[in-house]
């Protein structure tokens, strides 16, 4: 269980105050209005903000005071996921170490990018470079799994099979997976669960 | 960011640069033991040298900044001039020409009996402020306009397209787009230049003469060379470090300037320009074109009268190899240290603590403003009891070069390791790397960059003249020395010849520069 208690985050003069708990396994979308704090907590969770007070903890552990490479986190940023100098496959293989480019091209086939791989990120439209991101943060071994708008750039054909694939893959491996997002139909697809943020 | 053992590599080598520079003033307070000649900031011997080296600086940057302006607006303005790589390339070279090669090719061309002297009338004279401002001009206006220009291409395409939809007039143009554009950097430019000709050594020692043209620099070099009054040496050298310092501390808060960059050859949306402005343009660029290859050209007839002995030969290439070695080992010294340095300064940058950031990279690059022959002669007087330094003098020659051209290493590599840090921080902190991947990860995107910042800072160091006049020896001497020497016993042809050598090995390193930036 993700277990996040009496969380709070000063961002600026603003300060956020959260407290959730998610099963272990369950797809939780998480919507709000701009500026009220999803992406925040997100990025708390992966350990890139430090909280004010409160912590958060993962199946029993506290990971609020771990560093972020030892946290069980996998995230996907809204921008800036893949490295412009190296190619798709090469970025695809970072931190999936654990299984081979047999699973790493399977995945791209799914999400209709495989034509892709051999490519520069430069060479990539604005969708492709988030289901090559979006492939590589669900193949991470970790078991929690953090999507900032991940369908954010797609046609709604794609988002769906984009939507799909993660919902297939989360349950398969049994992934709790954070996911903001503005569409509805991406609860319908996904959610066990809405936390609407006020 | 990094681990805490090669941050902690950083700060050591940081340590270890500083304590160079305080083991040098140490050598030079122990040997006098009364400290610093504080009368002699009254003296008005003083004055002269200092207004004179402020003077010169600030006469020369400003020079060079103002006339690369429509040097640089002449190749943006009009993309497809001819031989324009060229042009760039032989920017570069100005820029680290060794200065003895130089002087050479000017007094050839504008000394006592140069080829252009009879038409400059009777007034005319190489020597004084008029020939240091010539020679500083030159070297430093190309790096101007290339830094100009790259700021110019900086500008992005929807700019001048929205421009066009808003029916801009030239003025507005000019107001609204380039202005705007440039005046970030001028006055980092100018800055730039003007450290660099208020530490001028080379230069002012060659075409300076008299109190009345001496700078702070020469001064320290004749108080310590002439009359050995180390007290004096010691105000002189504070004074230069205190100004010189001031200068640096407030450029080193802006950003370095780009400079090396490779130019970029895509069609771009730039305004038409009239026939008329392109004739202008052409005529400012071919007028540049000749100012910078008349020096190195005026070393020709001296190259074809020489005479080819195979003693000046073997001279010539013993020369030549201990120039590279010496300047290859430091090189791949500096770059060395530049990079573990820049990771405790990259920590401190991540984590928003401005204060330490500066005052790393203050420390880091001090030794552009130390007086390189305060640190050669303090060091020489330190270490002189205590080893042979007729045999290992050649050391300190090597850790001295290395010194003196790290700070040129961590200008060029530390915006594109910052913005590496700005892109990708959270991703490869994210992605959970280790050490090697994020090595291999990160040498993908500061290639270009390394490689060119090698190359460069290898011809700073194989120029370097005025630290081997301290610890070289005669057994052991590089090409820059070798001109010297042929120069000062005025074998003018030896001279020409060894210069057009160095000069050859320049452009085929130059051309290795270019071809590495367009295949990065």
């Amino acid at each position: 269980m993700l277990d996040i208690q009496q969380l709070q985050i000063q961002l600026g003069d603003n300060q956020l105050n959260y407290h959730q708990q998610i099963n272990s396994g369950d797809i939780v979308t998480l919507q709000g209005v701009s500026g009220v704090g999803k992406s925040s907590l997100l990025l708390c969770i992966a350990g890139f903000i430090q909280p004010v007070r409160g912590q958060i903890s993962w199946q029993g552990t506290q990971i609020s005071s771990q560093p972020i490479e030892q946290r069980p986190v996998a995230m996907l940023f809204q921008e800036n996921n893949l490295f412009e100098h190296i190619s798709v496959l090469k970025n695809a293989r970072l931190g999936t170490a654990n299984i081979g480019d047999t699973e790493i091209f399977a995945a791209a086939k799914e999400l209709q990018i495989t034509e892709q791989m051999q490519k520069m990120p430069l060479q990539l439209s604005g969708g492709q470079r988030q289901r090559v991101g979006l492939l590589r943060t669900l193949l991470r071994p970790e078991p929690l799994i953090l999507l900032d708008e991940p369908f954010a750039e797609l046609d709604n054909q794609t988002r769906t099979i984009a939507a799909n694939w993660v919902n297939k893959i989360a349950r398969a491996q049994n992934k709790t997976v954070l996911l903001v997002t503005h569409q509805m139909e991406d609860v319908d697809i996904l959610a066990d669960r809405n936390w609407l943020m006020e | 960011m990094f681990t805490k053992s090669s941050n902690i590599a950083g700060l050591l080598f940081i340590l270890i640069i500083s304590s160079v520079t305080v083991l040098a003033f140490q050598g030079l307070i122990g040997f006098s033991q009364r400290g610093a000649d504080l009368a002699l900031l009254e003296d008005s011997y003083f004055h002269s040298i200092l207004l004179f080296s402020i003077k010169q600086a600030l006469l020369s940057a400003l020079l060079s900044t103002l006339l690369a302006w429509p040097i640089a607006r002449a190749i943006y303005y009009y993309p497809n001039i001819f031989f324009k790589q060229t042009f760039l390339s032989l920017s570069l070279l100005c820029f680290v020409l060794p200065t003895l090669v130089l002087i050479t090719g000017f007094v050839s061309l504008l000394g006592l009996s140069g080829f252009i002297t009879p038409f400059l009338g009777e007034d005319w004279s190489l020597y004084g402020l008029q020939g240091i401002l010539l020679a500083h001009v030159y070297m430093n206006l190309p790096f101007a306009v290339r830094a100009m220009h790259l700021q110019l291409q900086s500008i992005p395409d929807s700019s001048w397209i929205l421009a066009r939809q808003l029916k801009f007039s030239r003025w507005q143009r000019f107001r609204l787009i380039e202005i705007p554009s440039l005046s970030a950097n001028a006055s980092l430019i100018f800055g730039f230049i003007c450290i660099l000709c208020f530490n001028s050594f080379a230069v002012v020692l060659a075409l300076g003469g008299g109190p009345q043209s001496t700078t702070l620099e020469v001064a320290i070099y004749q108080a310590l060379k002439y009359d050995f009054n180390i007290p004096e040496a010691l105000t002189l050298a504070w004074s230069q470090f205190a100004i010189a310092g001031v200068f640096f501390l407030l450029l080193y808060r802006s950003n370095s300037v780009p400079w090396l960059s490779k130019d970029s050859t895509e069609k771009r949306w730039i305004p038409c320009i009239s026939t008329a402005t392109k004739g202008i343009y052409l005529l400012i660029y071919t007028g540049t074109f000749v100012f910078m290859l008349m020096p190195l050209l005026a070393l020709l007839p001296g190259v074809l009268a020489a005479n080819y002995s195979i003693d000046l030969i073997t001279d010539v290439l013993q020369a030549l190899s201990l120039t590279l070695i010496l300047g290859v080992l430091s090189a791949v010294s500096a770059m060395l240290i530049a990079y573990c340095i820049m990771l405790p300064i990259r920590n401190a940058a991540q984590r928003g603590q401005l204060r330490l950031q500066n005052t790393l990279q203050w420390l880091a690059n001090h030794t552009l403003i130390a007086p390189a022959m305060v640190l050669s002669v303090g060091l020489y007087i330190l270490f002189l009891p205590l080893i042979d330094l007729d045999q290992l003098g050649i050391i300190f020659v090597l850790i001295l070069n290395t010194l003196l051209i790290l700070p040129f290493a961590i200008q060029q590599i530390r915006a594109r390791v910052l913005q590496y840090d700005n892109d990708y921080a959270l991703l490869y902190q994210s992605l959970k790397l280790n050490f090697q991947q994020r090595i291999s990860i990160e040498w993908g995107y500061i290639k270009p960059i390394m490689l060119s910042t090698f190359a460069l800072v290898l011809l700073i160091s194989m120029g370097d003249v005025a630290i081997f006049s301290i610890f070289g020896n005669d057994n052991l001497q590089t090409l820059p020395w070798l001109i010297y020497q042929y120069a000062g016993s005025y074998r003018i042809h030896e001279a020409s010849f060894a210069s057009a050598i160095l000069l050859l090995v320049y452009f085929i390193i130059l051309l290795k520069i270019e071809r590495a930036k367009y295949h990065a």
